[in-house]
């Protein structure tokens, strides 16, 4: 009995409430379920036209000699030509060794500025200095360090006038000298960026562990070396990758200011790929070793995220 | 292990006074507490102390020499944050030896050492963890351990309970106290919380923007306050301040009528009388009102009463009840009243 009423009384009550409700606009059964999809969608399209469709074009395209023809089916064999060409290996070597060292480098020198600038109270105000190699254009970047140091030999010509050195820097002759003109290069345009995310994560960093390890005995660089250094990791971590993987694919200043040479001493992988594609325009060639450094960086990225980020975290 | 004396110090952030005239004597192996609102300067006195703030003006002396120009790692002094301020790249273990560690204390040594600290806020089991992985009291006292592993001379703790719960807070407090009990360590503590101060304290120092107000144990600070604010702060609920008139030994006020007070100057004058001194009576007393609120807690009750447009806050006996708007009479123990100048807040003495 006194459910019947109790839901007699119910009843009665929603009913004048219905047209209420009805005020409020349903969202289709429909929606709610595609709504996701649809939020993630122009994401996944632009993703999709820019980067997976050039990407399964080049990987199918590996499996063909294209030569202006028409497709060849040639299976593994542009695999094996590059197992096999000396200068692709040349070029891995080349990459591995430019990229490793100015990534090394930038990365040292921008958290020894990191961590010299961090307490500035002023450093929020001018670090916007330190963002301008960044602000040019690479190419533009490319063309000053081709002009400086090779076509007007400006910084020979100091270096004359100053007395260090007697006759004109012959780079160009050099290997290791036009390395280090693409690894200077490429310091000097993105150690600011690691600078400015160091420096971000060192100001993030909780100031009372900082007074607390000052206390304990701990001077400065100790506090840096063993409390700020380890909580950077995962930071440090994505920085590299970001800036390795950029590294890895270096082709502007090499296109601009050595042209791969001295006797393809600084013929980076992506340079390879282009002297390959774009002057031999021997396609399926090319794009099979774009598709092996794509497997490199990805390989690469997988074990320094592992790495960083699993000792950060246990 | 040391003295503290911190000699008219002053402290200013750009043109604002942070500490002004702070003249303290911390006596060896005392336990100090600094107690005020926030804001009051009372950390900022503590992080002089500790050489993370340089004083303005003023001297800082531990036994005798001055520390004014000596950099905080150099002090031996040992600090528990707020905030724990554990190295959350570190295992308990290593965060309880890091001061070891970077005062060189011989390796040989350390482990004992650590696993000693550990023993007295008993967090043995825990040395393997990372703060992360324990609670809010846990680190607490892992804080706690690697302050006192290394045995400083002076102990500073600024706030360091204030994020914990209330049950863990007691809890912890007797254990701090019973640690620097067995230490024998100057301690220097900073709260803003009055029951923390009256428990933990050799004598508290209540500041006010920037300013000392008493100086006291807390038998003195409670029973003889010195201004209107060090009797409103202290006690909970806070000492009944009431503004009203004083002539001829009578003091008035809407709604209340106290006689017989020694002959001293009238005029303006505010009459403090503590909750717990007052109780409720029958007929006419020395404060007539309405029941604005009854509040029981179980352990007591308290009346909040109104008398003209001032809420007046009794203690009164565990099961009374009474409904609103009833008119009730409120006797005080006269013994137990205070009179302040109403202008400047300071006790009549």
């Amino acid at each position: 009995m006194g459910e019947t009423s109790l839901s007699g009384t119910g009843a009665a009550r929603s009913a004048p409430a219905r047209p209420a409700t009805s005020r409020l606009r349903r969202r289709p059964r429909w929606l709610k379920t595609a709504f996701p999809y649809l939020l993630v969608a122009p994401a996944v399209i632009y993703l999709m036209l820019i980067t997976l469709y050039p990407g399964i074009y080049a990987i199918i395209q590996s499996f063909y000699a294209v030569k202006f023809g028409p497709w060849q089916p040639v299976g593994f064999a542009n695999y094996v030509r590059l197992w096999g060409d000396y200068q692709f290996w040349g070029a891995l070597w080349n990459t591995l060794v430019i990229g490793s060292i100015a990534l090394t480098l930038q990365c040292v020198l921008a958290l020894l500025l990191a961590f010299f600038a961090y307490r500035d109270p002023w450093v929020r105000g001018w670090r916007i200095v330190f963002l301008l190699p960044m602000l040019f254009m690479p190419s533009a970047v490319a063309f000053i360090f081709k002009l400086s140091f090779l076509d007007a030999r400006v910084v020979s010509d100091l270096l004359i006038r100053v007395g260090l050195i007697d006759g004109n820097l012959a780079i160009q002759s050099s290997v290791w000298m036009s390395r280090g003109l693409l690894i200077l290069a490429d310091v000097w345009q993105w150690t600011p960026f690691l600078f400015i995310i160091f420096v971000a994560a060192l100001q993030g960093q909780d100031e009372e562990v900082e007074e607390a390890a000052r206390l304990d005995g701990a001077s400065w660089p100790a506090i840096f070396w063993n409390i700020s250094l380890p909580m950077m990791k995962p930071v440090i971590a994505v920085a590299l990758i970001l800036r390795g993987i950029d590294i890895t694919t270096m082709f502007t200043n090499v296109f601009i200011i050595t042209k791969g040479g001295p006797a393809f001493g600084t013929e980076t992988i992506s340079y390879f790929i282009y002297r390959t594609g774009f002057r031999f325009f021997d396609f399926g060639y090319a794009s099979a070793a774009s598709v092996i450094m794509l497997i490199l960086t990805i390989l690469i990225a997988q074990f320094v995220v592992k790495r960083a980020f699993v000792s950060a975290r246990s | 292990m040391a003295r503290i004396e911190l000699a008219d110090i002053q402290k200013k952030f750009g043109l604002v006074w942070g500490v002004r005239d702070v003249n303290i004597d911390i006596a060896d192996e005392e336990f100090i507490v600094f107690l005020g609102p926030s804001g009051c300067g009372k950390t900022t006195t503590m992080r002089m102390i500790a050489g993370l703030e340089e004083p303005t003006e003023g001297e800082i002396r531990m036994d005798g020499e001055v520390m004014n120009d000596i950099d905080a790692r150099d002090r031996d002094v040992a600090m528990v944050f707020q905030g724990y301020a554990l190295y959350p790249n570190m295992t308990i273990y290593e965060n309880i030896r890091f001061p070891l560690r970077m005062r060189g204390v011989p390796r040989a040594e350390q482990d004992a050492l650590v696993r000693q600290a550990a023993g007295l806020v008993e967090l043995t089991d825990y040395l393997d963890r990372k703060p992360q992985a324990l609670s809010g009291g846990q680190r607490q006292r892992a804080a706690l351990a690697r302050a006192i592993v290394r045995q400083p001379q002076v102990f500073l703790m600024d706030e360091p309970l204030s994020n914990l719960d209330a049950k863990l807070r007691q809890a912890m407090r007797v254990q701090i106290k019973h640690i620097q009990r067995q230490l024998r360590i100057t301690t220097v503590y900073v709260t803003h919380d009055q029951i923390e101060a009256m428990t933990l304290a050799d004598r508290i120092v209540i500041m006010q923007s920037g300013a000392v107000q008493q100086i006291g144990t807390p038998d003195q600070i409670y029973n003889d306050p010195a201004n209107t604010f060090v009797a409103g702060f202290i006690g909970a609920p806070p000492m009944n301040l009431i503004a009203g008139r004083l002539a001829d030994g009578t003091f008035t006020a809407p709604g209340l009528r106290v006689t017989g007070l020694p002959e001293r100057r009238g005029g303006k004058v505010t009459l403090g009388i503590r909750p717990e001194d007052c109780h409720v009576t029958v007929g006419a007393d020395h404060l007539q009102g309405i029941v604005f609120g009854v509040e029981p807690t179980g352990e007591t009750t308290y009346l909040t009463v109104k008398a003209g447009e001032k809420l007046v806050e009794v203690k009164a006996d565990r099961d009374f009840r009474a409904d609103l708007d009833t008119p009730v009479a409120v006797g005080f123990d006269t013994t137990r009243l205070y009179l302040f100048d109403t202008a400047s807040g300071d006790r009549l003495r």
